[in-house]
């Protein structure tokens, strides 16, 4: 077995003249859940689909399960699109059958195994129910089962948390440790960080149809300085107080906010205890991978608004 | 059996039991008993409409009573040759008085057509018609002339003929041909009915976007072919449930009709006959391969729709897809009807090779022709066609709808759907 699931190389995709991914490249450990996140319209959605075959990339390979083309391993994969798609006329166990029976899987034992997943997940009231009858958030969930119960070696899924409640939410986070921890690997892409934050061992961000990181959710929160919340003891003169503190320490309310590196919280910890000004409250924190997010956007964004007003000037120039 | 047709037969099932387990699919099933329905009533109200047409006309003949004795004698005898479309209106006459009779009067009475007057002495008539050089004036000259002659050559023995029917006198070219027409005829009208409806087939997956699951699990051949099998699966059963109607139809028919006239007819064989002799490869090859040709017009036309149906980005577009598609189908029944008048002709032979008219011309040609073995090939030919139009239209449709117009435009790519916008 490779050691990678995935292995994208360069993907690029033009629609029209617009670059909408621009050598995105992907390597997802076997056995892991990788998160692909971005902001909406980064490339995250038709970087999936160029990986699984859907689409043809213009530039790039993607090898999936260690097979040379995607389509030569479709049924040891279960994918679950950004566009939901059921037939609203199906039942519930059948269009489950159906997804599995597309993957290989034999009708009768599709039903079995929709059973199970179904009332696994407290949906065993709506086992013969139709589609159409359904609400989104439950018609999702049935087409999340569908994508998974083939038992696949690789699970693609594309935006899985959006439409879904906080409860069923939690299910499918549930649903997607379970898989892992049966040795599947996972996939998948979302602009919520408290999912990725959660579930993900390694993630990719992608902005303006670029990979702008790859690495663990530590590696990213890492990318930060670490965040210090001081309430000074003696209150009295800020001027000295902010005189033991680092450049940049501002003063809101009771409290200093600031933030150090890694290897100043020793230091840190040694110049409050020597200044006496007492400690009341302080706390040290890592960044949230929420707000490393951000700050990745925020750079590409800002350096892509100088490459377009640096062309601005050179073709106005011209 | 290998995934590819495997995964063919998933869709297939899937669009059949779509299609078949709805109270729809009942109201298209018995579409034909309206059709039929419509059909009679027309039928019958233009029927009625002929024969009073028919009755209401008249040629009037002005004569002395000794000449309408004779003109009506002569008229009985050669009506009888004249049947049909050819048969003269019926004769009425007007005895001639001391007081003319206009004839163009008679010609502007109410209550029926009066198509031509004839008066005055037979050696010169004078006819009034309504049509200039119309058939009604020359029978009534006919009449004349023939009430002259017999008069001249005087009383003549009628003549007695003997006639001798030939029978198992074999199939005639004319009824051949005939079955060949009836052939292409109801392949046209059963593709027409039912291939059609392929158009709209993947509608509903790229409106409900599930295409992009079926993209992601299985080939796309796997679903155009599924879903053209699952639809060839409706066609047939549509089929066979009519054959079933007319098959009990007939049973029931059969137990009404005297058992002394089915054994009469039994003994004279003369059904039997007709029936084994009338195409020229045998009646149970002919409805073989009539139904093969049915299967294989139906895969190719429907591979065609399918492919142009799935370029189409809305509801309104395939709407407007059904008239070229109807007038191509219409095309390919000319080609073969005007082929199958001309057995053997280069017009013939390029119908039974164009693929799309294939199956109609070569459904035809086993009725005239005996030759068995270049169906097979024919068959292979077609085949071989509808791989080449599902292999054609799934490139289309993956390079112009799914992947967002990077690639082939069927016209402006940009506003069609499925996976067409640019979602990132």
């Amino acid at each position: 077995m490779s050691d990678y699931s995935v292995e994208a190389n360069g993907l690029t995709k033009y629609f029209g003249d617009y670059k909408a991914v621009d050598a995105v490249s992907l390597a997802v450990p076997s056995g892991s859940i990788y998160g692909v996140l971005g902001p909406n319209g980064a490339g995250k959605t038709t970087s999936l689909r160029m990986t699984l075959g859907i689409i043809d990339p213009d530039e790039g390979t993607s090898r999936l399960l260690g097979g040379l083309r995607p389509q030569s391993v479709r049924a040891r994969i279960g994918y679950l699109p950004e566009e939901r798609g059921l037939y609203p006329g199906m039942k519930a166990r059948e269009a489950i059958a159906f997804m599995g029976a597309l993957r290989g899987l034999d009708w009768r034992e599709g039903r079995r195994r929709a059973a199970t997943f179904m009332s696994e997940l407290g949906l065993e009231r709506v086992i013969d129910e139709k589609i159409r009858k359904m609400s989104k958030g439950m018609a999702q969930m049935i087409q999340l089962i569908g994508s998974i119960v083939h038992a696949p070696d690789l699970i693609v899924l594309d935006e899985p948390f959006s439409g879904l409640d906080p409860v069923n939410q939690e299910r499918l986070e549930m649903l997607v440790r379970r898989e892992r921890d049966r040795g599947a690997t996972i996939l998948f892409s979302t602009h919520v960080m408290a999912h990725a934050e959660r579930l993900c061992d390694r993630i990719a961000i992608i902005a303006r149809s670029q990979r702008r990181f790859e690495g663990t959710v530590d590696e990213a929160r890492a990318l930060l300085p670490m965040q210090v919340r001081y309430i000074p003891r003696d209150r009295g003169d800020p001027a000295a107080v902010a005189a033991n503190l680092p450049s940049g320490a501002e003063l809101r309310g009771d409290a200093w906010h600031f933030t150090i590196e890694d290897g100043d919280v020793e230091p840190l910890l040694a110049r409050i205890t020597a200044s006496g000004h007492g400690v009341t409250g302080l706390s040290i924190s890592r960044p949230a991978l929420h707000d490393a997010f951000v700050h990745i956007v925020r750079q590409v964004d800002a350096g892509f608004v100088a490459d377009e007003a640096r062309d601005a000037v050179e073709e106005a120039s011209a | 059996m290998t995934p590819f047709i495997r995964n063919m037969f998933v869709v297939a099932r899937r669009d059949f039991l779509a299609i078949v387990a709805t109270p729809t699919f009942l109201l298209f099933l018995l579409a034909p008993l309206f059709m039929v329905g419509m059909g009679l009533a027309g039928g019958m109200g233009a029927s009625q409409l002929a024969d009073k047409a028919r009755g209401a006309g008249r040629i009037v003949v002005i004569a002395d009573p000794a000449d309408i004795e004779a003109l009506r004698d002569a008229d009985h005898r050669l009506r009888d040759a004249l049947t049909g479309p050819d048969a003269p209106p019926l004769l009425a006459f007007r005895v001639a008085g001391p007081a003319r009779i206009d004839p163009a009067a008679i010609t502007r009475e109410k209550g029926s057509d009066t198509y031509a007057v004839m008066s005055g002495p037979l050696e010169n008539p004078h006819i009034v018609e309504r049509n200039a050089d119309g058939k009604s004036g020359r029978y009534l000259t006919l009449l004349a002339g023939q009430v002259l002659r017999d008069r001249a050559a005087g009383p003549v023995a009628p003549v007695k003929p003997h006639f001798e029917s030939l029978q198992n006198g074999g199939a005639s070219i004319a009824a051949q041909q005939s079955i060949g027409f009836g052939a292409i005829f109801i392949i046209f009208l059963l593709t027409l009915l039912l291939a059609g409806q392929t158009v709209s087939s993947l509608a509903e997956e790229k409106g409900n976007k599930v295409i992009e699951i079926l993209a992601a699990a299985v080939p796309l051949e796997s679903v155009f072919l599924g879903k053209l099998l699952g639809m060839l699966g409706v066609a047939v059963l549509f089929i066979a449930f009519w054959l079933a109607v007319a098959f009990g139809g007939g049973l029931v028919a059969a137990t009404q009709i005297d058992p002394a006239a089915l054994d009469a007819a039994g003994k004279a064989g003369k059904a039997a006959t007709a029936l084994a002799s009338m195409p020229a490869t045998g009646w149970p090859f002919f409805l073989g391969i009539g139904l093969l040709y049915f299967i294989m017009a139906f895969l190719l036309l429907g591979a065609v729709f399918l492919g142009v149906g799935a370029q189409a980005g809305s509801v309104r577009e395939i709407q407007m897809l059904s008239l070229p598609i109807t007038i191509f189908q219409v095309g390919m029944f000319s080609l073969s009807a005007a082929a199958a008048s001309a057995p053997g002709s280069g017009l013939a032979h390029f119908a039974q090779i164009f693929p799309f008219s294939s199956p109609l011309a070569m459904a035809a040609r086993a009725a005239t022709d005996d030759a068995k073995a270049v169906h097979l090939l024919a068959l292979g030919w077609q085949a071989i066609w509808v791989a080449l139009v599902v292999w054609v239209s799934v490139r289309l449709f993956r390079a112009g709808v799914l992947s967002g117009g990077s690639g082939w435009k069927f016209w402006s790519r940009k506003k069609s759907s499925a996976l067409s916008s640019p979602r990132t």
